[in-house]
């Protein structure tokens, strides 16, 4: 497949983060738009639990929408999946999304993170859908552990039993609750990562003579 | 395009669904996106991942709850081969903190005694299971104080079982024929026996109570000299099982008996502002009656937060027959329904739907008629059953509303913007103000016979305005609203 652009000019006036932010690279490739960057979804918490040996999740999201706008062109939606074996001290990694799955199996934890958490030549969107001279940028989401909301419905479920049980039914049946107790409040995941990338847009092809 | 895109991609993970509102707590100085698109993250393959034989569970930090009902909660056991992708290996977190025992659950495998096995450790941290559901207070002229609460503890002594219980009191008025009134129950229920989806639940509740009624005076008079007081005792015991449908929706039937001892006064009758004398219906046999009743319930919660929600569906619905066939002295049914549901509008503010009515029919007992605080928020609610207020409620529009204390027919529809202030993931955990508008009504059958007014001002209904906060903290949640207070101090 021949490369027909590399032209993606990245703006340098994105806002200059207080923090080292990913870099972000665009690459017109055939009929697609590909991007390279890496979300920094694992902290160390999380870091140190891949080696308990159950599975951990990420789910990551991402949007390409035109600059100043909140509508956009195009929507990725990636997860992956992590789980060490304890016994061949090894980590597997599965990848689904658009292309499919695919499992890894690597040796060191870096290199799994890496496949967690690295955005390698990931399809955001046809060429043809990004105009030429148009600035667009891409958000990301990810989320580590997401919980589904029936998982959140059935956790807190019972919060709202009430009371119950007695001659009080009417009122309790008709009227909300109000309740004193010691309540756990689950996070809809255990880390929620958002990002958004610099500005870019794609060069009109200069025209042969 | 975009459609396509998402459904293709949606079309490729399994468990795409609805959409998920994004924490607050995040930065959000990126593009918002507008939505999201499930929770595939949930999605675990079960043949991913290595070959696993749980060899042993070990619990650690349950230093009150029984370790047999920590085990019988998880989905995996000893001697369970699986792939260590098995969903039920993610799930079984869920499982133990959807008991409501623990305030954090983690799970962790390390290598058992020969290649391929493993052990299952589990880490819980308990949390204080005693609640307050219910705490009762105010003054109205029927009862110048009144006081009282509801406490249960979910997991009592570790046993799981969760055990209830409550009292008031309520001082008398100057209602001629009032007493003090006091009520008690006791609950205890068995959720999940033996780690299946039954459960077995029963009360028992004693009232010694005063009813009041009117017997003369302007319409919705609540003046002591236009009312009488009428004395009873009721003792009731409920007993029934359920049976979990769903992680989110339960079944349950319920025997109820009850003895009722009223001292019905005997043709009780009312002076009309206009001169008629006409009948009282109290709704009660003359000394000791008897009231036995099968009643069925569905219960189906799909709320992520049912304490501040934003979305989700709540559906209830409750019939219950009671019958001289079964030894009782009154024949009726009663059907109750009610149906939440809540509409995200964006991240901070949703729209949603209250809706909640009955239909009592035939000859029920006065006290499971739908009485008027249990339509129209703005009233003092019934304590335990008690009667402590006779309060005329507002009159919005002019409609016929304030004669029906007990009817026949009856519910609500209100509709509220709540504005989500504030997402925490510590102590307080969240405020949402909240304004919501609506309609009750309340009428007996006979009401709906006869009409000696315009169909306008007969119409049994009332608007129902509120506002207010509701919070959710780390030790329970509040409400702080308009008919919250309203319900509490005497008034008009």
């Amino acid at each position: 497949m021949k490369l027909t652009a590399i032209v993606l000019i990245v703006l340098g006036l994105a806002v200059a983060p207080a923090v080292a932010a990913p870099k972000w690279t665009f690459v017109e490739r055939a009929s697609g738009i590909y991007v390279n960057t890496n979300v920094p979804i694992f902290d160390k918490a999380a870091y140190d639990r891949i080696e308990d040996g159950l599975p951990m999740t990420v789910v990551i999201r991402l949007w390409v929408y035109p600059e100043g706008s909140k509508r956009p062109v195009s929507f990725v939606l990636m997860q992956r999946t992590i789980v060490y074996d304890l016994w061949d001290e090894v980590y597997q990694v599965a990848h689904d999304g658009p292309l499919g799955r695919r499992v890894y199996t690597v040796k060191f934890k870096g290199d799994a993170i890496t496949l967690m958490t690295g955005l390698d030549q990931v399809r955001l969107v046809d060429a043809a859908a990004l105009g030429y001279d148009t600035h667009f940028v891409v958000a990301v989401v990810a989320e580590l552990n997401p919980v589904s909301k029936e998982t959140l419905a059935e956790v807190r479920r019972w919060l709202s039993d009430g009371a119950g049980g007695g001659l009080d039914r009417g009122g309790s049946f008709f009227g909300s609750f109000v309740s004193v107790f010691v309540n756990l409040k689950i996070p809809e995941a255990d880390r929620v990562v958002r990002q958004q990338s610099q500005p870019f847009y794609r060069l009109r092809p200069k025209a042969t003579p | 395009m975009i459609i396509a895109l998402l459904a293709s991609v949606a079309a490729a993970l399994p468990g795409v669904g609805t959409a998920i509102a994004q924490p607050d707590d995040e930065p959000t100085d990126t593009i918002d996106p507008e939505s999201s698109t499930g929770a595939v993250g949930e999605i675990v393959d079960p043949s991913f991942g290595p070959l696993i034989s749980i060899e042993a569970v070990e619990l650690v930090g349950n230093r009150t709850t029984a370790s047999r009902v920590i085990l019988r909660a998880l989905p995996i056991g000893a001697g369970d081969v699986l792939r260590a992708g098995d969903p039920r290996l993610k799930r079984a977190r869920w499982k133990l903190l959807a008991l409501g025992y623990f305030l954090d659950v983690t799970l962790a495998l390390r290598k058992g005694s020969a290649r391929g096995k493993v052990i299952l450790t589990v880490a819980v941290v308990e949390r204080g299971t005693v609640a307050l559901n219910r705490l009762w207070f105010g003054s109205s002229v029927v009862a110048p104080w009144w006081l009282g609460a509801d406490l249960g503890d979910r997991n009592f002594f570790g046993t799981g079982l969760a055990v209830g219980g409550a009292v008031a009191f309520t001082g008398h008025g100057a209602i001629a024929g009032a007493r003090d009134q006091w009520a008690g129950e006791l609950r205890v229920s068995a959720p999940g026996l033996g780690g299946s989806r039954w459960g077995v639940h029963g009360a028992i509740t004693g009232q010694h109570g005063s009813e009041p009624f009117r017997v003369g005076g302007p319409l919705g008079s609540s003046a002591a000299s236009d009312l009488r007081a009428f004395g009873y005792r009721r003792l009731a015991a409920r007993a029934g099982g359920s049976v979990e449908l769903t992680t989110i929706s339960d079944l349950s039937a319920d025997l109820r008996v009850e003895q009722i001892d009223a001292d019905v006064p005997v043709a009780p009758t009312r002076t009309l502002p206009d001169g008629r004398v006409a009948a009282v219906d109290l709704g009660l046999r003359q000394g000791q009656s008897h009231v036995v009743s099968l009643a069925v319930g569905y219960d189906r919660d799909n709320r992520p937060d049912p304490a501040l929600p934003h979305q989700g569906t709540r559906v209830q619905v409750q019939a219950e027959l009671g019958s001289t066939l079964l030894g009782g002295s009154y024949d009726f049914a009663v059907l109750l329904g009610r149906y939440d549901r809540w509409w995200p509008i964006n991240r901070r503010a949703a729209l949603g739907l209250r809706l909640a009515g009955g239909a009592i029919l035939g000859d029920a007992p006065r006290f499971d008629r739908i009485h008027i605080a249990d339509v129209d928020r703005l009233l003092s609610p019934r304590v335990l059953g008690m009667t402590t207020a006779l309060t005329a409620p507002l009159d919005v529009l002019g409609t016929d509303n304030a004669e029906t204390l007990y009817g026949e027919l009856g519910g609500n529809v209100v509709v509220e913007y709540t504005y989500r202030w504030w997402r925490r993931p510590h102590r307080i955990y969240g405020a949402d103000a909240f304004v919501a508008v609506g309609l009750w009504g309340l009428t007996t059958a006979d009401e709906l016979r006869v009409r000696d007014r315009s169909w306008w001002s007969a119409l049994p209904i009332d608007a129902v305005i509120d506002a207010g906060l509701r919070i959710d903290t780390e030790i329970g949640v509040f409400e702080f609203t308009v008919a919250n207070a309203l319900g509490r101090v005497p008034r008009w």
